[in-house]
């Protein structure tokens, strides 16, 4: 048996600042940020594997921009929300007893997994968006599945405090200090730092706030033609055009197009956002021939389902799969703002759809096939 | 102890199987998802922050109650917190500058001079305030002073 009172070396904390007031507004919003992190999550998710009954739609063409910008943008801000919880709650880690039953220790451990679970999901998730891989998995499943660990810890953790939740929303925030800040002032100073965390990282997603993005790991005007570049013409192994080169579409009545008969089929322009899964985004002017025209020509329909293939060799993305309102609004752009694709941009043409995730709009196209 | 309530056994249950998916389908896909590489991060994780992060934090606090003085303090103490959830997201983004792929345009800004920046606002403002306090201070001295019993409000020159 232990003993009632903890050893002489047992840490003592002053707990005239933390109090459960603090920690149930800081939790709150906490549980409010990881909550949407969690379901755009899950958006950009389906974006990568949609149910072929249920297409991802076209419209609103800003959809992805604004769910995975918002992902972004609560996961980066929930980093220092978490941070200040786990201040507002460390005491409790020296609680005595430690634990006193089974059921109290077994709760203490799923805090442990609550924890350990969001500090990791939260930290390689900004590391994803500065392309900085120090682990050996594969980022997108564990981010995919520990993400469902963090979420359902949150609401478990939920269900055994939530009496505790009630009464510490129910108490009032002293404003009094004594010697030093205030309850009400951390909070302030808290929300200060996290409302500054996402004012300087938003403008990689809102172009208004572009210039204050000092904190943004990109400002999506900076690249040619005013879009970011994320992945190059050289990383995919694609120095230049052979001269052989020819889009194939694929389908009842197969044909072959060379550079020039591409370039001299009909265009449209289009304002279409480009939204990157790591959050940032850019509206751009597109330019190019109707995918479904194309379609249409090789003897499918807008109830086709179409695969387009880059001449990148390796990769993940070197096809994506497109159908539905998507395959119908799509274009097969071979110019950007006004000027001709890049080589890193795509060139000599590329697949641009409203409402999907960056990297499905796949570049260096080479072949069409409606399947 | 009372029966919990619906809500709190609809939570509990419906956590207890999120966690449950996610944690099967981890261990079921070891080949891409590493679980033990996972679990040393995991581990790593809480004993960096409860057994490094918070004891910098309470010790930072500790001695800025000794040696900052009491009037200072609460501003210091403000500015302090939101320096440093300021600084967090900073360092990642500070330590890989300069790393991104050539041609990505990725991690080109100047984020150390940037968050000087930030951290000399957040500065700035934790002064503004103080000097904001100092001055009511003073004014509040000055008419507590000037609140002297009627018999002596009489001015010299009547």
């Amino acid at each position: 048996m232990l003993p009632d009172s903890p050893p002489r070396w047992w840490p003592a904390f002053d707990r005239r600042l933390r109090s459960e007031a603090i920690t149930a507004r800081v939790g709150r919003v906490l549980g409010i940020a990881l909550g949407t992190c969690f379901v755009t999550g899950l958006l950009s998710h389906y974006q990568y594997h949609p149910w072929s009954w249920l297409p991802e739609p076209a419209t609103p063409a800003w959809g992805y921009r604004l769910t995975q910008g918002v992902h972004v943008i609560t996961g980066i801000a929930s980093i220092p929300l978490l941070l200040v919880k786990l201040w507002s709650v460390f005491p409790l880690l020296f609680q005595w007893p430690p634990a006193r039953s089974v059921i109290h220790a077994v709760e203490r451990l799923s805090i442990a997994v609550l924890i350990s679970s969001a500090l990791v999901e939260l930290t390689t998730g900004l590391l994803n968006v500065l392309q900085w891989y120090p682990w050996a998995w594969s980022f997108i499943s564990v981010h995919y599945w520990l993400a469902w660990v963090v979420a359902g810890s949150v609401l478990l953790h939920l269900a055994v405090k939530l009496p505790v939740v009630r009464r510490g929303l129910a108490e009032p925030l002293s404003s009094d200090g004594g010697a030093g800040i205030s309850r009400r002032g951390v909070l302030i100073a808290a929300g200060a730092g996290v409302g500054a965390v996402a004012l300087t990282t938003v403008g990689q997603v809102l172009p208004s706030l572009e210039p204050i993005a000092v904190l943004a790991p990109r400002r999506p005007r900076t690249g040619p033609a005013r879009v970011p570049i994320n992945r190059t013409a050289r990383a995919a192994g694609i120095t230049e055009l052979p001269p052989s080169y020819r889009l194939s579409v694929t389908g009842p009545e197969p044909f072959d197009l060379d550079l020039a008969q591409l370039e001299a089929l009909p265009a449209v322009e289009r304002h279409i956002p480009l939204a990157c899964v790591e959050g940032w985004s850019v509206s751009a002017r597109w330019r190019g021939p109707l995918l479904i025209e194309l379609v249409r020509r090789a003897g499918g329909d807008g109830g086709s389902t179409v695969r387009v293939w880059s001449l990148e060799q390796r990769g993940s993305f070197r096809a994506s799969l497109i159908r539905g309102s998507q395959l119908r609004a799509a274009l097969l752009a071979t110019h950007i703002n006004g000027t001709r694709l890049s080589i890193d941009h795509g060139y000599p043409v590329r697949l641009i759809a409203p409402d999907r995730a960056g990297v499905l709009n796949t570049k260096w196209l080479t072949r069409v096939e409606i399947r | 102890m009372t029966r919990p309530s619906t809500t709190r056994l609809l939570l509990g249950t419906t956590g207890a199987l999120m966690v449950g998916y996610g944690a099967w389908r981890i261990l079921g896909n070891a080949q891409t998802t590493k679980p033990l590489k996972l679990g040393e991060w995991l581990l790593a994780a809480i004993v960096l922050h409860d057994g490094v992060l918070a004891w910098l934090v309470l010790g930072t606090g500790w001695l800025v109650a000794r040696v900052v003085p009491q009037r200072a303090r609460t501003y210091v103490q403000g500015g302090l917190v939101c320096a440093a959830l300021l600084t967090v997201i900073a360092l990642p983004l500070i330590y890989r500058r300069g790393h991104a792929a050539a041609g990505l345009t990725l991690l080109e800004q100047n984020y150390g001079a940037h968050l000087a920046v930030l951290l000399g606002i957040v500065a700035g403002v934790a002064c503004a305030a103080y000097a904001v306090r100092v001055l009511r201070d003073r004014r509040q001295r000055v008419s507590s002073a000037n609140e002297r019993p009627p018999t002596d409000q009489t001015s010299p020159t009547t």
